[in-house]
């Protein structure tokens, strides 16, 4: 855990700027079994200290691998002398931003370490439950992931204080052979928010879940492929989250607004069915804490939700202080760095579409011929609103019933146009965050939603 | 900061103090200045001190790794503590090793020392000529920098590289616009040490540039069919990557699921296809001096006139395997020309289209790809009919480099790949 040694570097801060100075350190532990060997087994750490100084709208940021007071004094001066550069150059200010009532985050969580042996010998549990319960996979991977983030956070005119993030996973994944000979593959992630203890106490805990998912694989292995076109699906609460994140989420971060994106043109316009709210919450959804926790972001903003989507309606961005301005919007507390030399940027933290209130058999059997797409691999989308994901999970849906299950596919449509063909939203909401967003720096995201009944396109052969 | 020779004695010495019979490791100092614009104006100076220290140490077949940035003597202890208990809570593995002894060497690439004054002015001649040259794009990022380091590797067998590297790089994040009409988002990016030729010039920045005001023209087909694709260098580049990690790389290969795990010196792809990782190119600005093993790197043939060479293992990898390690870990890919012009392919394409990016999930063991066809252009009768969007693309990753029916002979090197167009056929096309 830091120690704080720079609050009292707040005297150096400048007159006639605006200062975040932030001690920031990072910590990994990563265990990967393959077939039962131990192909990784590593830990790291990254420290340092940033200081970001913004003189009439231009930022000025340094950073330094090491933390001792004399470290924050030479970025405090670094960043100064780069916003000047900028400053000189410039052929006119950029527009600044006001201040905000300053206020203080109290004490932290803690960040609890577990030697390696610990983790191995868990991850070596989980595999050697997979290796004699199911001999007739062709592959498995178990692979252990924990990353956490402890800062300390200094702000000029804004709030200040000390936040951290621990989180840990174990992914399983299975591999069988399918009955045409090519190799087709499952996987899972458990964990979340807090350390090895909180989440791995007792790993028999994970095998009702691995069990299932290998009942899943063994569908797979005899599933056939998706039957390409614009179909009647269920999209499963992953996949919700997954389209809450990638297709609406990224166009409604104000930067990318700023560049042109599709939600610039449809703010207070319909962009969905009635039946479609998106938050992007800060800290606590539904009475209970968020998979992953934001309470101050790296420019001293308090974290709170944001209102994205209210009943079908564009509400609202995601800000910056800057870009807050620029919209006439509050800044929720959305700009973050993933490491100690990493500039805040404008990121998601649990993007999540509200639950409504039919359940998920009524949806499947309201469904003549279509698909209910469980999970995904991946997905990505465009300024534009057009998605793509990557379905590895999914089941035919006929005459209301559940059919054969799919060989991997993909999903993909203008977010938009897609969110208002929803007619039917679930009432249970699942969420994920096992995974990093990718925007210039990785950071740990949350994605949420329930199982929406929709038309989308599908690939195939 | 730091002196990393003396870093690296004080590590050495550790190691040996703590009776480590088998272990490596690397420090690295590095120093980034980047600029980053917004609304095509420059808006972030960055300057970033940093530095790594890396240690794996292997004691009777049990191997640990640990690595930081603090490379104060408390930091140093704390990655060799670190390393040496990962490594006693590890099993046993007689295949977990490191390079034997290779001759030392210091390697010196690019530009060690950044002009600031210099590479600003060329970042303004750059945005002034895109404003000026292609008024319908719009500029949503530029992140441009000069990063240098300094590294120092060693092992226990005596081994010790030393390198000092210094690039500009230029990323850049652009999409056509008109009235209401906007394209989908464009990349590109250049590594360079070469601030004379204008910025524009190099790699494909122009090409996508030109590319994105022409996919503000939109042309559509309904339905699908099968037909060739006319794979951009940049897309190529993707797929060359989902290649190798789906067929040749060390997980695939260790637990057998590659399609290619029996198939080296068979023929695997078109003859066309001759590919080859480098570790000397002078079109290539950041080459990788020696591998994650510790061996030297070297110039490798992945894939030569169609027959696959060699698998791509790490030296774990290849002893679990009985396999030969690959002496090169980079992705510093290059791929043999062609003999026609990029323009001759499209005139010899009755139907498909010319894919600049994929949007998908990558492929399964089984090499099935499958997502949306991104900066995308429709192909009829041999002629552009114009841009395409919310279209897929279908196939079998293995078939796309078996059944290509040509290869440029136009290269497009962005300072890390050097690539030709690459035309295959048989890809299954989704329309609206």
């Amino acid at each position: 855990m830091l120690q704080d040694i720079i609050s009292k570097e707040r005297d150096r801060f400048a007159e006639g700027v605006q200062t975040v100075l932030r001690g920031h350190e990072n910590r990994s532990r990563s265990v990967a079994l393959l077939k039962g060997n131990l192909v990784n087994n590593a830990r790291s750490e990254s420290r340092g200290i940033s200081a970001r100084v913004t003189k009439n709208g231009h930022y000025g940021f340094s950073s330094v691998a090491s933390y001792t007071e004399k470290d924050a004094e030479m970025v405090l001066r670094a960043a100064t002398e780069n916003a000047l550069f900028l400053d000189q150059r410039a052929k006119a200010p950029r527009k600044t931003y006001p201040a905000q009532i300053p206020g203080q985050i109290p004490a932290p969580r803690l960040i609890v370490d577990f030697e390696q042996k610990r983790i191995i010998d868990a991850c070596r549990t989980v595999d050697d439950y997979v290796a004699k319960k199911y001999p007739d996979l062709l592959s498995r991977r178990i692979i252990y992931r924990e990353d956490s983030q402890d800062k300390i956070i200094i702000s000029s005119d804004a709030s200040s204080g000390h936040v951290t993030y621990p989180r840990c996973y174990i992914y399983v994944f299975l591999t069988a052979e399918s009955l045409s000979g090519a190799p087709v593959e499952l996987f899972h992630a458990f964990g979340g928010f807090g350390s090895f203890e909180d989440n791995f106490a007792d790993v028999t805990k994970l095998y009702p879940v691995i069990d299932e998912l290998y009942r899943h694989l063994m569908d797979k292995r005899e599933g056939v492929y998706a039957e390409a076109g614009r179909k009647q699906v269920i999209l499963g609460g992953m996949m919700g989250g997954m389209l809450a994140h990638e297709a609406v989420g990224h166009t409604v971060e104000a930067d990318l607004v700023m560049g042109g994106s599709v939600a610039g043109p449809n703010l207070n316009k319909r962009v969905a069915s009635d039946l479609v709210t998106l938050i992007d919450y800060a800290h606590t959804a539904f009475g209970e804490t968020v998979p992953l926790p934001v309470y101050l972001d790296d420019e001293g903003t308090f974290a709170k939700d944001a209102m994205l989507i209210e009943n079908g309606i564009l509400k609202g961005y995601m800000n910056s202080r800057e870009s807050a301005q620029f919209f006439g919007m509050e800044p929720c507390g959305n700009a973050r760095a993933w490491e100690f030399n990493d500039e805040p940027l404008i990121r998601m933290r649990n993007t999540c579409i509200l639950p409504g209130t039919s359940t998920l058999d009524e949806m499947i059997a309201s469904i003549e011929d279509g698909y209910y797409l469980i999970d995904t691999s991946n997905g990505q989308a465009d300024v534009t609103g057009e998605f793509m994901f990557g379905v590895s999970l999914g089941y035919e849906i006929k005459k209301g019933k559940l059919g054969h299950a799919l060989l991997d596919t993909t999903v993909s449509g203008i977010a938009f146009d897609m969110l208002k063909t929803v007619d039917m939203v679930s009432n249970q909401v699942q969420w994920e965050s096992s995974g990093f967003c990718g925007k210039k720096q990785p950071m740990p995201v949350g994605m949420g939603g329930p199982d929406m009944r929709c038309y989308i396109t599908i690939g195939g052969r | 900061m730091s002196n990393i020779r003396e870093v690296s004695e004080k590590v050495n010495r550790l190691l040996n103090e703590k009776q480590q019979k088998v272990y490596a490791f690397e420090v690295t100092e590095s120093e980034k200045r980047e600029l980053n614009t917004e609304n095509a104006e420059f808006s972030l100076y960055r300057t970033i001190f940093d530095s790594k220290i890396n240690v794996t140490t292997i004691q009777e077949g049990r191997k640990g790794s640990a690595s930081g940035n603090d490379l104060t003597d408390e930091g140093i202890s704390k990655a060799v503590d670190d390393a040496i208990l990962g490594a006693a809570s590890a099993e046993p593995d007689t295949a977990n090793q490191i390079a034997e002894k290779q001759e030392n060497g210091v390697f010196h690439t690019g530009l060690y020392e950044a002009d600031m004054d210099l590479f600003y002015q060329k970042l303004e001649d750059l945005l002034g000529t895109i404003e000026k040259k292609h008024p319908r794009i719009k500029i949503l990022a530029l992140i441009a920098d000069h990063t240098k380091s300094h590294t120092i590797y060693a092992n226990s067998n005596g081994t010790e590289f030393e390198t000092f590297d210094g690039a500009y790089h230029v990323e850049i994040e652009f999409a056509g616009f008109e009235g209401e009409r906007t394209t989908g988002l464009s990349y590109t990016g250049i590594a360079t040490y070469d601030l004379e030729t204008p910025l524009i010039e190099q790699g494909d920045i122009e090409i996508q540039l030109s590319d994105a005001e022409k996919a503000l023209n939109q042309a559509g087909f309904d339905g699908k069919f099968e037909g060739t694709v006319v794979f951009t260098p940049g897309c190529l580049g993707f797929f060359l990557y989902m290649l190798s990690y789906n067929y040749l790389s060390p997980s695939v290969i260790m637990d057998g699921t590659s399609r290619w795990l029996d198939k080296v010196g068979e023929k695997v792809a078109s003859e066309k296809i001759t590919i080859e990782l480098k570790a000397q190119d002078e079109r290539l600005v950041e080459l990788d001096a020696y591998t994650d093993d510790g061996y030297r790197a070297e110039n490798v043939k992945v894939i030569k006139n169609g027959v696959l060479m060699t698998h791509l293992l790490d030296l774990y990898a290849a002893g679990k395997t009985g396999r030969n390690v690959t002496k090169n870990s980079s992705m510093n890919v290059v791929m043999e020309p062609g003999e026609i012009s990029l323009e001759e392919i499209i005139a010899s394409v009755s139907r498909g289209l010319i894919v600049g990016g994929f949007s998908g999930g990558e492929p399964g063991a089984n090499g099935e790809f499958s997502g949306v066809a991104k900066n995308a252009f429709y192909i009829e009768n041999g002629k552009i009919a114009g841009a395409v969007s919310e279209t897929m693309i279908n196939g079998n990753l293995e078939d796309v480099f078996r059944n290509v029916t040509a290869i440029s002979k136009e290269i497009i090197c962005d300072g890390s790949m050097a690539l030709p167009y690459m035309a295959s056929s048989g890809i299954v096309i989704s329309g609206k």
